[in-house]
């Protein structure tokens, strides 16, 4: 081996050794810096893949209504996001005050986000979107649509952020089934092998005995989630030899996700 | 220095393209991975100490485009694909003789194997952080239909990237006319 070569491997080792010291502050910081950095050539990708999918499937419409429609239709979901909140932050207000004379909560606060990119890898099931600290985002924010719930925010850069789905094995939730008092905790899983993915609802009691149908919905504990968001629907129930665990059908596509809404607080 | 130079750019074409490349639902929802097939390119056409930089550049793109920072803890952490990619590269740096030689078909399958076994050290470590390991058939695609992928796309790949080379002028061609 030449010097140089060996001079080389000492600067790699200690490169790598740096890397392997970076504690989670400064995985975040690096992650979110070269987010940003590259974020003109993901957004600009972005747009090109829409072009071309809009190419492909043979629809040729005017740019003025295509911006129109766009508007409109992000504002339509926007509206039927925030109706959906106010449903719930209704029907929770309606329950406390009815049963707990617990003060009122109000609707959420929402920012608008578009789907920038999916994961680039097998084993995480991430997506991006053209929404960062400028807007007012931060880590840890859960993201919706007017279906229910996506994920949560986990890196953000000044006009970028990393997204956790809810189907990743990672993305936990804790969450309660509809007409029930029944609670366990919502994950990914770990391989997913179609497009559409299915949730796990573990750590249920043996007696649960859900039916296919039933609604599973956010707890509130945990400190991420606010109460009531929906999550999906019961496919299967089945018995463990500790408990009880449910298969789910996320109410959100995830497949074909475009605009979502990050959950910036309440109002 | 140019043919190193220009396959830095095409690492972050190739890393910023992945995520725009539908998963393929027949190989079990398979990603594509384009990076490996360049950076394996480079194993065999840069010095040694390029090796390690361009290793140490694609795996550092793809920590961080990839890493997850998730309730104050880091999964995989930063500097583990850089090793990966650095250890496997360095197996194909030593095979270069061969490569030099013009027997391409080596190197073709060793990038498809090396892309898998890639995806089996971050399945492994993800493992072993989450805990219950298993191996669905699931699992096997996800780790072997990339490398088949890569396998495949390997010629074509190495052919653009050798004809580029060549324009460079790339300093391993006087090599091969020795051994000629």
């Amino acid at each position: 081996m030449s010097r140089t070569s060996v001079i080389a491997l000492l600067v790699f080792v200690a490169i790598l050794g740096y890397f392997f010291t970076f504690g989670v502050e400064s995985t975040r910081k690096l992650q979110a810096g070269v987010y940003q950095l590259l974020s003109p050539f993901l957004t600009t990708g972005s747009g090109l893949e829409k072009q071309i999918t809009s190419v492909r499937s043979g629809l040729k419409s005017l740019e003025d209504l295509e911006r129109d429609n766009t508007a409109l239709r992000v504002e339509n979901r926007s509206l039927r996001a925030t109706n959906q909140a106010l449903r719930d932050v209704e029907h929770e207000v309606n329950r406390l005050r009815h049963a707990l004379n617990y003060r009122e909560r109000s609707v959420f606060k929402l920012v608008p986000a578009e789907i920038v990119t999916r994961d680039a890898s097998n084993w995480f099931r991430t997506v991006t979107i053209n929404r960062g600290k400028d807007d007012g985002i931060e880590g840890d924010m859960p993201v919706v649509t007017d279906e229910g719930l996506v994920g949560k925010t986990t890196t953000v850069s000044a006009n970028i952020s990393l997204v956790l789905l809810v189907s990743d094995e990672n993305c936990r939730v804790a969450a309660n089934v509809e007409g029930t008092r029944e609670q366990g905790i919502v994950s990914g899983e770990r391989v997913v092998g179609s497009i559409t993915p299915l949730l796990d609802l573990n750590f249920l009691s043996k007696q649960a005995d859900l039916k296919p149908g039933q609604k599973i919905f956010t707890s509130g504990v945990g400190g991420v989630f606010p109460a009531q968001l929906l999550i999906g629907q019961v496919r299967t129930f089945a018995l463990r030899a500790l408990d009880g665990q449910a298969r789910l059908a996320p109410a959100v596509d995830l497949a074909h996700l475009e605009d979502v809404f990050v959950v910036t607080g309440r109002k | 220095m140019i043919l190193f130079v220009l396959l830095l750019f095409f690492v972050v074409v190739a890393q910023i393209g992945e995520f725009f490349l539908p998963t393929l639902d027949w190989m079990y929802n398979a990603h594509i991975y384009i990076v490996p097939v360049i950076v394996f390119y480079g194993a065999m056409a840069l010095p040694f100490p390029l090796v390690l930089a361009l290793a140490t550049f694609a795996g550092l793109l793809l920590d961080a485009l990839t890493v997850q920072v998730v309730s104050g803890k880091v999964e995989i952490s930063f500097g583990w694909s850089i090793l990966l990619y650095a250890v496997l590269a360095a197996i194909m740096h030593g095979l270069r003789p061969l490569f030099v030689r013009g027997r391409w078909e080596v190197h073709c399958v060793l990038t498809g194997i090396c892309t898998s076994a890639m995806l089996l050290a971050q399945y492994l470590m993800i493992t072993f952080r989450r805990g219950s390991i298993f191996f669905t058939r699931e699992v096997w695609w996800q780790i072997g239909g990339p490398g088949i992928i890569a396998l495949l796309m390997a010629p074509l790949v190495f052919w653009i990237l050798h004809s580029i080379a060549r324009v460079t002028r790339s300093p391993y061609l006087p090599e091969a006319e020795n051994y000629r």
